[in-house]
């Protein structure tokens, strides 16, 4: 099996920034849930952040900051409250998923795209992003299809070719318009799972090509 | 890689950041002497009494907060890390006073959740960044920022065997301020953007009048210089 294929550093910075979509956030975050390289490098970029600050211009405090703060010091923090992840959650299921999601995978409303695939839509972001979980059926070849907008695909259940290339469980592929005659064939053994990401800016371009184009819309 | 002295030793702020290996305590012949001097080495962990507590750094500050709740502690990384941050968040656009709310904000997050910081796995500063960062986004988006591990600022980021990246960072400060001036201008430029002002690639591309690809090299290209003069990656 090939080298599992991790996200590439211009998002590993952006994330850092907390300049992604909560879309594209969600899916860095849950890539690198499998991977403590990437979250190392998420980590060096946001020490990135931190010497920023570091090297901020001081802007004056108010009077009294210290000792108005110091009189809220055991009130909640409004936000820094930390949301629960589900208590039974599969094993499998990455925790940033599952605490974003907030069920198990048989809890989830599978609707079919016809050809042994089916989807469940997420959330549509400001900018039209697209995010949704597919699962495409062990064996079955998703039809050939090009690329006109970015699209990421972080694989979480079975595994896929697109060639010679293996997309197996924690492995992202991201393709965009430079990619055409996209064929991907997922294996044999497994149901194939992903979340994915995709840009639709203008004219809405699906993973899956013209043939179930008008399923996705979201 | 010879970092086990990292583990427990940070940079004082100012130019004292040589760490004092225990061997040069025993050379000491001067009882008194070394009695005195006792309290600077901080390889043994706290020292027994505040020395200048100017001298400590924001790390082990942080841990003085987490272990003794220690207002003075406390104090000097409001009058370090409250100026700045405000700064920080001006700079994403929240006026004045919000920017000194939220800046409070975290500090006090830092106050209650000081034990989730390890000072082994992060400098102050990055986990402050994140803090914030991920409050601003509660405050300006409708959902919360997704991370790794989310009830844990710092995360369980690397396992025991692979923690000497995350020690080196308590002695970076300088040198990642540093290492940001070894950017090139538009590496530092597109840098800038994605922190100051959380644009992403397709908005830096339109601020820039810069092709899309163009934008995310020049990410790729300033992380690379910051990881090469940060030695942190092999």
């Amino acid at each position: 099996m090939n080298k599992p294929v991790l996200i590439t550093d211009e998002w590993v910075m952006s994330y850092a920034a907390g300049a992604l979509s909560d879309s594209h956030a969600l899916l860095v975050a849950t890539h690198a849930w499998y991977h403590p390289e990437v979250q190392q490098r998420i980590s060096d970029a946001e020490a990135i952040g931190g010497a920023l600050i570091e090297a901020r211009d001081e802007v004056v405090m108010s009077q009294g900051s210290f000792d108005a703060m110091m009189s809220r010091l055991n009130e909640p923090v409004a936000g820094s409250e930390v949301a629960e992840i589900a208590e039974v959650r599969d094993a499998d299921m990455p925790a940033p998923l599952a605490q974003w999601l907030g069920k198990s995978w048989d809890e989830l409303k599978w609707k079919k795209m016809g050809a042994g695939l089916s989807r469940v839509p997420l959330q549509v972001g400001p900018d039209g992003e697209k995010l949704w979980l597919l699962k495409a059926k062990a064996g079955v070849s998703i039809p050939i299809h090009d690329h006109n907008g970015l699209e990421m695909t972080l694989v979480m259940k079975g595994s896929y070719k697109v060639g010679s290339q293996h997309f197996g469980p924690g492995s992202l592929e991201v393709a965009d318009h430079e990619i055409s005659d996209h064929l991907p064939v997922i294996g044999e053994d497994e149901d194939c799972i992903c979340l994915v990401v995709t840009e639709g800016n203008i004219v809405p371009h699906s993973f899956i090509g013209k043939m179930i184009r008008p399923f996705i819309g979201l | 890689m010879e970092t086990a002295s990292l583990h427990t030793d940070h940079s004082p702020r100012g130019s004292r950041g040589a760490i004092h290996p225990l061997t040069n305590q025993r050379l000491e012949c001067d009882t008194g002497y070394q009695r005195s001097r006792a309290p600077r080495l901080r390889s043994q962990g706290r020292p027994a009494r505040p020395m200048a507590i100017k001298d400590v750094s924001f790390e082990e500050l942080a841990v003085r907060v987490a272990a003794d709740k220690d207002q003075e502690a406390f104090r000097l990384l409001f009058d370090h890390f409250g100026p700045r941050l405000k700064s920080h968040l001006m700079g994403l656009g929240l006026p004045d006073r919000q920017a000194e709310d939220v800046a409070q904000d975290v500090m006090i997050t830092l106050w209650q959740k000081a034990e989730k910081y390890d000072p082994k796995k992060a400098k102050l500063s990055t986990w402050l960044f994140r803090v914030a960062r991920n409050r601003f986004i509660d405050l300006t988006r409708k959902q919360k920022y997704p991370e790794v591990n989310a009830d844990d600022h710092m995360g369980h980021l690397v396992s025991d065997d692979e923690t000497d990246a995350g020690a080196v960072a308590g002695q970076q400060r300088v040198a990642v301020a540093a290492a940001l001036t070894q950017l090139k201008p538009n590496q530092r430029k597109v840098v800038e953007l994605s922190f100051f002002e959380e644009l992403s690639h397709g908005q830096i591309a339109e601020r820039l009048q810069l092709p899309l690809g163009t934008v995310k090299s020049r990410l790729r290209l300033a992380f690379d210089v910051l990881r090469r003069e940060l030695g942190v990656f092999q």
